[in-house]
């Protein structure tokens, strides 16, 4: 079995302030970590990749990403986890991608993978990236490779014989689904917690190469990925107000109580 | 060449640019801005920049068609019962809002079991929908997204919309992205706001991003369909016109469309659940005052349609059970609106709040540092504001509650 | 005129106030009245007025003590919850940052604050801003001292020497105090810095901002050499600031503190250790003392700790998130790495895998923590055990009130770990006592925590503590090392130090409180204080 992870590397945090001053945003170009629910795909798969071991099976986890060189950091500690490889796509033709040529990029990746270690039984992701929060990727990713697909997956029940079954969130609740191979999952935080790599597990991934590639390397056209193969474009992004003031409720307990009313109900 | 270009002759090397990069993409060398190999052609910088020096430069290839793609769709997803879900009521509506600034029709699309009657039809027209495409079919009986992409995609291609809307329900986000994904169009996901723009007539779409922390306007300049998932509620509900008139017409599945995936078993969702999930949340203090006023604060959480938390003091002294403390000891809670009643704001409680979306704290105490993690401040005193709430909530009836249960997943 | 202000200040204690009259140590208290200053000039306003009434003070801070010297005994709580300003930062020539803060800044928020390198600065001079723009500049600074519970204030931290994991590396936090103001019961005022006052042999002389002469003949008793916060720390030669820290709130009041902060560590990596025999965790702890260049920590958990924590992760909605151990695993050991550079925390990760090794463990039995998430999960882990075990004892309290959590706080030289461990578990089977086990073994360090089933377990608890204190005491140990003395563990110090030696440690407190007014109960039991000066 051969279970693809695409993981994408997402800042620390995700807070955005705003300079009082030249009123522009700031964000602490700083560390960046694997996207927590990605984290949680990857354990999800080294978890499945055990139990088929046991089960005798030959199984293969690899992870992928398309991102900055800097990425592949965070692509050894998947391999220091459990990974059996590692794949970080990065290439100026790839920046500035929204979720169409990201997922044509990661799908040129899958089609790389597939070369070397077979066609991807299952391939999984976070369900959303908590800095584009687009949770598009997964589905978008099926529909490209053909793959059947289960999103927002709380639980794996069971994988094996050409089907894996899932409990996902639907509408109105949650479901068992029985999936086809090739599927795609993607990942709710609840499904798993990503285990911590043990001190052989950071040895052995030390000595590990992380294979980087470019556009050309996997095939892809460039016409379709980075900026050029984005049909949506950002105009503008700003702070929401409400953020960074605190307002105060004044009057009587009766109108505090209107207006919180009016409040609330903007929540919603 | 497509990009990141900086104008050298603007630029004045300040550095905001740096400031508003996320990734390190971006550096300030002698002076002048240079992309780094970091730079993910995002453009924070380029709203940063105070003296316009950085755009981002495209050179993708334009659809040669745009012109033939005319009205606005919006996918009506009825429920496992067979109705209309509310969230399609809203998009419908604010289609119809659209459609009159672009001078175009609404076309709704719904895919119904093969025993289900005009009634969601009836109803999207009452909404402001021009034209009804449907299908009644025992292959839609059962939710399975790979079918409806497979409808949608195949009447957009042969009937080219200019706008595609879905409902941000659980079906919707896998939806729309298939449906984007074979179309090989734009969808921007979660929208907040949706515009026409009076000069091009492109479709504004305004969304959260960092987990709410940033919003960002979107538009698909050159692919069709423009494609927006939107969540529910975040649209008014519209009064039925049921004098509205519209046209029905029946747009079958594909014969040979099979479902590949199988629904085992379906849970429907319970509406308790811990106050870590929870979308609201009451959460209560020693400033209630005693025991007594517990189930006035209950009573308020029933009405918000939240559960209720409290802090540490009150699990110590018995009020609540250890699973209702929120902060650092008890649980990390991240609703998307918290009413703090009563509450100081011990740095162990803060600690387990910071994830809330919006906050509403009540206390007698100006200085609390309830105050400094809260959006709006009451000052005053816990129990009688709470009384007060809780008389103006049920006097609105069920206006404060939150969408139902299917949409809050 | 000052005098209505105090009384403004002063608050009668009811049921309003019920809180303060408890801490962390969950014992319970009384007072009559209660004062929130928030500065010195308040402080020193309350104080002059309960002199003059002579009515005893006990100061608080955040109440997180867990040897009850928060808890008060009658008359007055001074809380000084809201001291919790930022008053001024300096550097000196080597670069070194000193941040002078009230008593009431709490530690959370000082760490928030300098690994954002933004200090609140309302109200600084010149000097002070100018070495904020200097420390905004400079590589993230800490303050080393972390006591498990981190919403403790800095002044109750001071109070009690508190140390923590990291105090391993660091020593406790005596060692990063740099100055202080003590006001006394009269008003007075004590200006400390380290270096300027020292003790002449053990005769100390100081002198107070009002002029007055406070002169002191130091107790003659050696302390243990190991960690250490048991009694008054006195020395030979000793800086008068050490004997202020660790006084557990019975010379004064503490309304400022001179922090000298460090830069914060490059690289820092957890690594928890799963083995099979507690055996091994003592012999790799040794192995690891002397191997190890950068450990900041070695912690340990003991088997019946560890099935706490399974059983409550099993229950609770609040431990759910936790790593689960792995299966098998009979104890854990941790150890932090703090590395100037990732190539130095991997050579001595390699040290720790071959420590493992060679005690018969195994490398890959192993998490970890290299990034915030993981590292996040092994502080939750850690800081999950003493509060399952609480959350035990509560659910027991429920049929037998009379039962609470009984935890020592001891500590031996090094060569004497494998021998006191063998005393606890000899006694613990011998008394037939559920017991669990963690703390900070790499200083010898344990808190053993006798589970009471029954009241009569609870004696039984109680009696084995006595015995340890005395067998550790002839170890060359100390019987608090890290919580201090407060009010429960008095007579222990009298087992540790004897009753000559408490003579002598109430003579130094008569000097500075001649009546008598702080902390009482503290340390020593009231009877020693009378007398008069």
């Amino acid at each position: 079995m051969h279970i693809v992870v695409c993981v994408k590397a997402v800042p620390a945090s995700t807070e955005v302030k705003m300079d009082p001053v030249t009123n522009t945003i700031v964000r602490d170009g700083g560390a960046s970590v694997v996207n927590p629910f990605d984290a949680t795909a990857l354990e999800v798969a080294l978890s499945l990749a055990e139990e088929r071991r046991r089960a005798g099976e030959q199984c293969r986890v690899s992870v992928l990403s398309m991102g900055i060189p800097a990425t592949e950091a965070l692509l050894r500690d998947c391999l220091a986890r459990g990974a059996d490889g590692a794949l970080l796509l990065s290439d100026r033709a790839f920046a500035g991608a929204d979720t169409l040529a990201t997922t044509y990029a990661l799908s040129c990746g899958i089609a790389h993978l597939a070369k070397q270690w077979g066609e991807p039984d299952l391939v999984l992701c976070g369900k959303m990236a908590v800095d584009g929060d687009t949770a598009q990727i997964g589905p978008e990713l099926a529909a490209t490779l053909g793959a059947t697909c289960a999103t927002d997956v709380r639980e794996v029940l069971t994988c094996g014989a050409g089907a894996v079954a899932v409990r996902a969130a639907v509408d109105g609740g949650t479901a068992a689904l029985e999936l086809p191979l090739p599927a795609v999952l993607t990942l709710a935080r609840e499904a798993a917690q990503l285990r911590m790599p043990s001190i052989a597990g950071v040895r052995a991934a030390a000595e590990m190469p992380v294979e980087v590639l470019g556009a050309a390397a996997v095939g892809a056209d460039t016409a379709r990925t980075g900026l050029a193969g984005s049909p949506t474009q950002v105009v503008r992004s700003f702070v929401p107000e409400s953020q960074h003031e605190s307002v105060a409720v004044d009057g009587t307990p009766a109108e505090q109580a209107l207006r919180l009313v009016e409040i609330i109900e903007g929540v919603a | 060449m497509a990009g990141l270009v900086i104008d050298a002759e603007r630029c004045i090397g300040c550095k905001r640019c740096e400031r508003a990069c996320a990734t390190v993409g971006i550096e300030v060398v002698d002076r002048l801005a240079r992309p780094t190999e970091g730079c993910v052609l995002c453009g924070a910088c380029v709203d940063a920049c105070p003296v316009g020096a950085i755009s981002l430069v495209r050179d993708g290839a334009a659809q040669s068609d745009l012109g033939a793609y005319h009205d606005i769709w919006v996918f009506a997803q009825v429920d496992r019962d067979g109705y209309l879900m509310p969230v399609a009521r809203e998009l419908t509506a604010k289609a119809h809002e659209l459609a009159a600034a672009r001078g175009c029709e609404v076309v709704a699309l719904v895919a119904e079991g093969e025993f289900a009657d005009d009634a969601a039809a009836h109803e999207l027209i009452a909404c402001g929908a021009d034209r009804v495409l449907r299908a009644h079919d025992e292959r839609f009986a059962l939710v399975d997204p790979e079918l409806l992409a497979s409808w949608v995609c195949a009447l957009a291609r042969a009937r080219r919309p200019e706008i595609v809307l879905f409902g941000a329900t659980p079906l919707g986000r896998e939806l729309a992205p298939r449906v984007a994904a074979e179309l090989k169009t734009g969808l921007t996901a979660d929208c907040t706001a949706l515009s026409i723009d009076s000069e091009t007539g492109l479709l504004h779409q305004t969304r959260p991003a960092f987990g709410g922390n940033l919003m960002a306007t979107i538009m698909c300049p050159v692919h069709r369909p423009q494609m927006a998932t939107v969540r529910p509620g975040v649209f008014a509900a519209p009064e039925l016109d049921s004098s509205r008139t519209g046209a029905i017409e029946e747009a079958p599945l594909d014969a040979d469309v099979q479902p590949r995936v199988r629904t085992l078993a379906f849970e429907r969702a319970t509406s308790s659940s811990s106050i870590a999930q929870a979308k609201r949340l009451v959460v209560v203090g020693r400033g209630i005052g005693s025991k007594k006023n517990l189930p006035l604060m209950e009573r308020l959480a029933e009405l918000l349609g939240a559960q209720i938390g409290c802090t540490r003091p009150l699990v110590e002294a018995g009020w609540l059970d250890y699973a209702h403390q929120v902060g650092q000891t008890g649980v990390a809670v991240a609703p998307e609106l918290l009413v703090s009643i009563g509450v100081s704001g011990a740095i162990q409680h803060l600690a387990g709040i910071s994830g809330a979306g919006t906050v509403i704290a009540v206390n007698e105490d100006a200085q609390a540092p309830i105050f400094g993690a809260a959006q709006y401040r009451v000052v005053g005193d816990a129990v009688e504001v709470a009384e007060e709430l809780v008389a103006a909530l049920e006097a609105r009836g069920s206006a404060g509650t939150p969408p139902s249960a299917s949409s809050a997943c | 005129m000052a005098r209505d202000n105090a009384q403004a200040l002063i608050h009668t204690f009811d049921a309003e106030f019920e809180d303060y009259a408890r801490d962390e140590s969950r014992s319970r208290g009384w007072a009559e009245s209660i004062s929130f200053p928030t500065d010195e000039d308040e402080v020193r306003a309350v104080l002059r007025a309960l002199a003059a009434e002579g009515v005893p003070v006990t100061v608080q801070g955040a109440r997180t003590g867990l040897a009850a010297g928060a808890v008060p005994a009658g008359g007055h709580i001074m809380n000084l919850s809201r001291m919790n300003r930022y008053l001024g930062l300096r550097k000196d020539g080597e670069g070194r940052f000193y941040l002078r803060v009230q008593p009431g800044v709490v530690l959370l928020d000082l760490r928030k604050h300098l690994s954002a390198r933004d200090i609140p600065a309302s109200g600084w001079d010149v000097a002070s801003r100018a070495a904020l723009d200097a420390f905004a500049q400079a590589p993230v600074q800490m303050f080393p001292t972390d006591p498990t519970e981190a919403s403790a204030c800095l002044g109750g931290m001071a109070a009690c020497n508190a140390s923590g994991a990291r105090s391993y590396r660091y020593g406790a936090m005596r060692g990063h105090v740099s100055g202080l103001r003590l006001v006394l019961a009269d008003g007075d005022v004590l200006a400390l810095r380290r270096g300027e006052a020292r003790a002449c042999g053990r005769a100390l002389t100081l002198t107070t901002e009002g002029g007055r002469t406070i002169a002191v003949e130091l107790p003659s008793y050696r302390m243990p050499a190991c960690k250490n916060a048991s009694g008054y720390y006195v020395a030979d030669v000793m800086d008068a600031i050490d004997l202020i820290i660790g006084s557990d709130g019975t010379l004064g009041v503490i309304t400022e503190l001179e922090l000298e902060l460090m830069p914060a560590p490059a690289v820092t990596w957890g690594v928890s250790c799963f083995l099979t025999e507690e055996r091994q965790a003592l012999d790799a702890t040794c192995a690891l003392r002397e191997r190890l260049s950068c450990a900041s920590a070695i912690e340990y958990f003991d088997h019946a700790a560890l099935e706490i924590l399974r059983a409550q992760r099993a229950s609770g909605a609040a431990f759910a998130s936790l790593v689960e151990p792995p299966e098998g695993a009979g104890c854990c050991l941790f150890v932090e790495l703090e590395c100037a550079s990732e190539d130095e925390a991997m050579a001595e990760l390699s040290l720790v895998g071959e420590v493992l090794a060679a005690v018969g463990g195994s490398e890959r039995d192993t998490w970890v923590a290299r990034t915030d998430t993981d590292r996040e999960a092994l502080t939750f882990f850690r800081h999950a055990v003493p509060e399952s075990v609480n959350m035990l004892i509560d659910e027991r309290r429920r049929t037998d009130s009379a039962i609470t959590k009984l935890g020592s706080d001891m500590a031996v030289p090094n060569e004497r770990l494998h021998e006191v461990v063998a005393l606890y578990r000899a006694t613990l089977a011998e008394a037939g006592l559920e017991a669990a086990a963690w703390g900070h073994i790499g200083d010898n360090h344990l808190h053993v925590n006798v589970l009471p089933r029954d009241a009569a377990d609870y004696a039984a608890g109680k009696e084995l503590f006595a015995r340890w204190a005395r067998e550790v005491a002839a170890m060359g140990g100390a019987v608090s090392a890290e919580h201090g003395v407060g009010k429960l563990k008095r007579d222990f110090l009298k087992t540790m130090y004897g009753e000559g030696a408490l003579c002598e440690m109430a003579r130094v407190k008569r000097a500075f409180d001649p009546a008598g007014m702080f902390g009482r109960g503290n340390l020593f039991d009231e009877s020693l204080l009378e007398g008069g000066a």
